[in-house]
């Protein structure tokens, strides 16, 4: 601790933590860019899943279900690596935005589905009573209790793709993690460094879970979910 | 114009190779307050839900004003015709109590928002709730005051007739009142309803008829006294003795 409070005395503390925050946009581009067209992805494949015809949920559950078993740094590789050979030359950011994208779409997937599905049989029949068809049930009902009851999850799932975003630094993506990483090799020091980019994924996430709990808390209230 | 608003006839439902409705038969005229009453799993829930088609009867036919609903492949405007009111009152839970009554109007009735909040005002006035509530969410709301919101989802869409399953079993004792006396007002003002209940106070002084259902059948049915303090057979004679007991029992002990 006293070596680290010395640190932050010095000079240099301040340039390094300068040559690690310039990267922040970098890390900030890669997960809200992968965050959002995962959320997009994820959208259609869950309306598919609840409402689609069988073959095509069919095909949904299996993308699930293999996608889900690629860890997250082979689809990186396989997008930045992989695809050069079929001609497809990708710089590293756009490559780990498609991996990133292409992973985290299947676990958004099911977090929607489960948030379609959490909507309680209760308020559908009460849609159906007083006389809404199916698509005005889902338009006026079934869609905005999903849309809420999905929000916690998904405020911390994009906690979890920020820290992941940090993946990238394996093919080359100047990032937090990255810049962390180089600093901590020209001062010979891994600690300090790596310490402080712990520090800033933590104040970035630590207020997300925060909302996501004030949310969740808040769906409690309103009935919509079960304590 | 018929007096019969509904006629149920010789109505069947099995889940699996289990019978839940065996041939039921009855008629409902306009204006009239029909009361069932019967023991747990007697198909009380399944006959009502049948009427209004979120369950699919597998024999028989119903008759909504002359019109065989059960050959309807229109559900939905149907169900647009006739009101549900549910045990747990089942308030869409991301709506104020002003919008629950609303949604109907504009999305099913198709109304212009200015008439539909006339409208959804006046249901909501009619059942004691006041302007102060209208902009809560149902959380926000007592059971009672969930209840009466729910009752106004109902009544607002000028429905043909009203169902009630067992409205008042999920409120507290204290709150049970002003949804009755809702319900009564209602049935004073010629609403055709049919209502499951318990409370027995509400079907002697408010019922036309009522018909005691168990295993599947209604048993025996007839004027709210007959039934209800002078029933004939022996499975029936036993449940009102206890429902009689247990009446009292809420009753002494609200006094107390
Ligand atoms: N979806 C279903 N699938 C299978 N069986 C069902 C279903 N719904 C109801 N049942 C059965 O049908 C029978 C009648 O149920 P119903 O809910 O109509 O009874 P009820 O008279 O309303 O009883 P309660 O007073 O408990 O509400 C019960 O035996 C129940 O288990
Ligand atoms: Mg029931």
């Amino acid at each position: 601790m006293n070596n680290v409070m010395s640190w932050i005395k010095d000079i240099q503390f301040f340039t390094y933590v300068n040559i690690i925050l310039s990267s922040i946009t970098t890390t900030f581009i890669l997960s809200i860019a992968s965050f959002i067209l995962a959320t997009i992805v994820a959208l259609l494949l869950s309306f598919i899943e609840v409402f689609g015809p069988r073959p095509l949920v069919k095909a949904v559950e299996w993308y699930v279900k293999i996608v889900r078993g690629i860890p997250l740094i082979l689809a990186l590789f396989i997008f930045y690596y992989g695809l050069p050979r079929f001609g497809f030359p990708l710089p590293p950011l756009y490559s780990a935005i498609i991996g990133i994208t292409l992973v985290d779409s299947a676990y958004q997937e099911q977090l929607f589905k489960g948030a379609i599905e959490g909507v309680s049989e209760k308020q559908i029949e009460a849609a159906y009573a007083i006389g809404l068809t199916k698509w005005k049930a889902f338009r006026h009902v079934i869609l905005p209790q999903a849309f809420r009851i999905a929000i916690p999850g998904w405020i911390n799932e994009f906690s979890i793709v920020l820290k992941d975003s940090s993946i990238a630094y394996a093919i080359g993506v100047t990032e937090i993690f990255t810049q962390a990483v180089h600093v901590a090799q020209v001062i010979a020091d891994y600690l300090k460094p790596l310490l402080l980019v712990s520090l800033i994924y933590l104040c970035i996430c630590y207020p997300l879970s925060y909302i996501s709990n004030r949310f969740h808390r808040r769906l409690i209230e309103m009935g919509m979910i079960g304590s | 114009m018929e007096s019969n608003i509904l006629v149920v006839e010789n109505l069947w439902k099995f889940y699996g190779r289990e019978v839940i409705l065996k041939n039921i038969n009855f008629t409902v005229k306009r204006g009239e307050t029909k009361v069932i009453i019967g023991p747990s799993g007697a198909g009380k829930s399944t006959l009502l839900r049948c009427i209004n088609l979120l369950v699919r009867p597998d024999r028989g036919r119903i008759i909504l004003d002359g019109d065989v609903i059960t050959e309807r492949r229109d559900v939905h405007n149907i169900r647009s015709q006739i009101g549900f009111v549910f045990q747990h009152f089942n308030l869409f839970n991301h709506l104020t109590a002003i919008d629950n009554v609303l949604l109907g109007l504009i999305k099913v009735k198709k109304l212009p928002r200015e008439e539909a909040m006339r409208r959804a005002k006046e249901a909501l006035l009619s059942v004691g709730i006041t302007e102060e509530l209208w902009r809560k969410y149902p959380a926000q709301l007592s059971g009672g005051q969930q209840q009466r919101v729910a009752i106004a989802r109902a009544i607002a869409m000028d429905p043909k007739i009203i169902l009630f399953d067992e409205p008042t079993s999920a409120l507290d004792p204290e709150l049970i009142w002003e949804v009755l006396n809702v319900m009564e007002k209602l049935s004073r003002n010629g609403m055709t309803m049919i209502v499951v209940t318990h409370e027995l106070g509400f079907a002697i002084k408010v019922a036309h008829e009522v018909m005691f259902m168990d295993g599947g059948t209604i048993i025996e049915r007839g004027p709210p006294n007959q039934i209800l303090l002078n029933p004939k057979g022996e499975r029936i004679k036993r449940f009102m003795d206890r429902m009689w007991y247990l009446y009292s029992l809420n009753r002494s002990s609200k006094v107390a």
